[in-house]
């Protein structure tokens, strides 16, 4: 089964593999994965599960997606060393398809975590206080903001 | 556009990218853990993880790239083997050399190797006006070779006048900063070559990308952009240049330049073609994608070529009208500063020039061009017909087999040089991160028997990491002997 690519107009290496077709599907099968995986490791409960898939996924997307600048390459002269990954997608540009998927996809993870455990506690309120921060962080208005001056540059 | 198959090239690529990512990520953290930041005081070389995809994925395969050559770039060439003891790291040379079929330089006419007339005056000239000319062209730079060359190059491509400088690279870098500045306003291709970014991110002007090849969208970035004028002041543009490739090297692909000269015509834009692959490679007489199209050279404002890829010489030109060279030669500081071209190189130019026209007194130059139409087209269809996915345009003489999966690109390379075939493969970050490819450059000097040979090597390695996406074209006469039976 065959699907077309277009060659994409974006400059950025850091971001332009985003905008090629299969990566939402990729980023769906990872976690699902993951939750397996999670599964067969620890021996637990579905619902633990993918509260842990929850948690880890908060931890590793909000660390590389709000926290680290700049790109992994030398050679484009430094010119995104203050952006974070999430203010260079899409070149800046707000509220486009691949932000709306991403905003998505915690907020449906929390979903799945909490009506798994059957909202009882120690999980409901970790899983909640990730779900808000990751939204929050996602939010148009935080574009470049950097709160009382966390992760702000030298 | 490219069409992938979805399971097998995109979904795979995907997970070996982000398991080698994470696996490099947590490789760092226990790096960082267990040495800690000993530089005390100093900054460090490199912030943060800028150099992490060259130590992380580019160090594991590097002995695909880079590999050194210790013959001339001819049809045939000696690649120097290497060695590694800590996984790729570092690589050692040996003394032994494997006699590889050259299917990596761009050497489209084959005069990069000795050749009946030009060596013998290029080693006169050597011997007369020595290596270089230990000079800038405004001191004592410029000898009869170096007029002679820039009147050549201007009668050859069809323009009233060029300018000659000593590397192609620096020719785009150091030209378009000079071309234009703040307040001006550069659309160039999307996968325009890294010397152009360069050139344009130096010049200060404001820079728009359209689609890759799409004069549709070049016309609705230009009337976006003309209408909203400068950032901020909303002023008009100062002017507008619009920088195309003739063959784009990583694509093989001929630009669409009729539609391009003439939406550029209808806003006033400048067009800057770079024919670094294309001239002397295509067209009848080998003039390049002008004459491929018909396009009247007076409406190409700023043509720039190359001498290293068909010429078989080092540096680049400008060629356009008197005013503008005229202007370059006051104002560029490749021209002012940088020492000009080798004197050498400079009557290789003239030569191979001489023989492409056929002013040599034989018809070497026809039959090279005859020839390489004929290579490419041949070896474009023979490796389609085996079911690989071969990109670009009939008559190019660039033809990129995709791979997309990185780990399939090191196999390919390391299976095609263990059957003596010289390929050379191209993976992110100079592709998109999905489309790694392997980019054969087909060259007048390649015999149909050696591309036969090396059809059969390709077909072999190809087999090997699975990289045949489509279905093969069936070999008709022995399908009808199985139905008599």
């Amino acid at each position: 089964m065959y699907v077309r690519a277009l060659p994409t107009t974006d400059v950025n290496r850091n971001t332009e593999w985003f905008t090629y077709p299969g990566v939402w599907t990729t980023y769906i099968l990872i976690l699902f994965f993951s939750w397996l995986l999670v599964l067969s490791v620890f021996n637990c409960s579905p619902g633990i599960a993918w509260t842990i898939v929850h948690l880890a996924h908060f931890t590793v997307t909000y660390h590389s997606f709000h926290w680290k600048k700049g790109t992994p390459f030398g050679d484009d002269q430094g010119v995104y060393n203050r952006l974070t990954w999430w203010e260079q997608v899409d070149n800046g540009k707000q509220l486009t398809r691949n932000r709306k998927f991403l905003t998505v996809v915690p907020v449906v993870l929390y979903l799945i975590a909490s009506h798994t455990t059957d909202y009882q506690h120690p999980m409901l309120f970790l899983n909640t206080l990730a779900v808000f921060v990751m939204v929050v962080a996602k939010f148009p208005h935080m574009h470049k903001v950097r709160i009382f001056g966390i992760n702000a540059d030298r | 556009m490219i069409t992938i198959t979805y399971l097998t090239a995109l979904l795979v690529t995907y997970f070996g990218y982000s398991f080698f990512f994470t696996f490099g990520k947590l490789r760092d953290y226990f790096d960082w853990w267990q040495r800690g930041n000993n530089v005390q005081g100093y900054a460090p070389i490199c912030l943060g993880h800028e150099d992490f995809f060259m130590r992380r994925f580019y160090h594991r395969v590097q002995d695909c790239f880079g590999r050194p050559i210790a013959s001339a770039p001819d049809a045939w060439v000696d690649v120097v083997e290497r060695y590694s003891d800590d996984n790729n790291k570092t690589l050692k040379r040996t003394t032994k050399t494997s006699r590889c079929f050259n299917l990596g330089s761009y050497n489209y006419l084959g005069f990069g190797s000795f050749d009946e007339y030009c060596t013998p005056r290029v080693i006169e000239s050597l011997k007369k006006f020595s290596p270089s000319t230990c000079s800038s062209r405004v001191d004592a730079g410029t000898t009869s070779v170096h007029t002679e060359l820039e009147e050549c190059v201007a009668k050859f491509v069809g323009q009233p006048a060029s300018i000659v400088f000593g590397m192609g690279y620096a020719t785009n870098s150091a030209i378009i900063p000079v071309l234009i500045g703040k307040g001006g306003l550069i659309v160039s291709d999307s996968l325009n070559h890294n010397s152009i970014v360069n050139g344009a991110r130096g010049s200060g002007a404001t820079i728009r990308v359209f689609q890759h090849n799409k004069p549709a969208h070049l016309e609705r970035v230009l009337r976006e952009q003309i209408a909203e004028g400068q950032p901020r002041t909303h002023r008009q543009w100062k002017k507008i240049i619009v920088v195309v490739e003739g063959i784009y090297s990583m694509e093989g692909d001929i630009c669409h330049l009729p539609e391009i000269v003439s939406v550029c015509k209808k806003y006033k834009a400048y067009v800057y073609l770079d024919e670094a692959h294309s001239i002397g490679a295509i067209g009848k007489t080998g003039r390049g994608v002008c004459e491929l199209f018909g396009v009247d050279t007076a409406d190409v404002d700023i043509m720039m070529g190359t001498f290293t890829k068909s010429f078989g010489s080092c540096g680049g030109y400008i060629a356009g009208s008197k005013e503008l060279i005229q202007y370059l030669k006051h104002h560029c500081p490749a021209h002012l500063y940088a020492t000009s071209i080798s004197t050498p190189s400079a009557q290789q130019i003239i030569s191979v020039i001489k023989v492409i026209l056929g002013e040599d007194g034989s018809n070497r130059g026809a039959q090279k061009l005859a020839r390489i139409r004929e290579n490419s087209n041949f070896f474009r269809a023979e490796l389609q017909k085996m079911g690989f996915d071969v990109i670009g345009d009939y008559d190019s003489p660039v033809m990129p087999i995709m791979i997309y999966n990185t780990a399939k690109i090191a196999a390919f390379s390391r299976e095609c040089l263990q059957e003596n075939l010289a390929v050379v493969v191209i993976s992110f970050p100079v592709t998109p991160i999905l489309l790694a490819r392997a980019r054969i450059c087909v060259s007048a000097s390649h015999s149909r028997e050696d591309l036969i040979k090396a059809l059969q090597v390709i077909s072999k390695a190809g087999d090997l990491t699975g990289i045949k996406y489509f279905p093969a074209a069936p070999k008709k006469h022995e399908e009808e002997k199985d139905g008599i039976k």
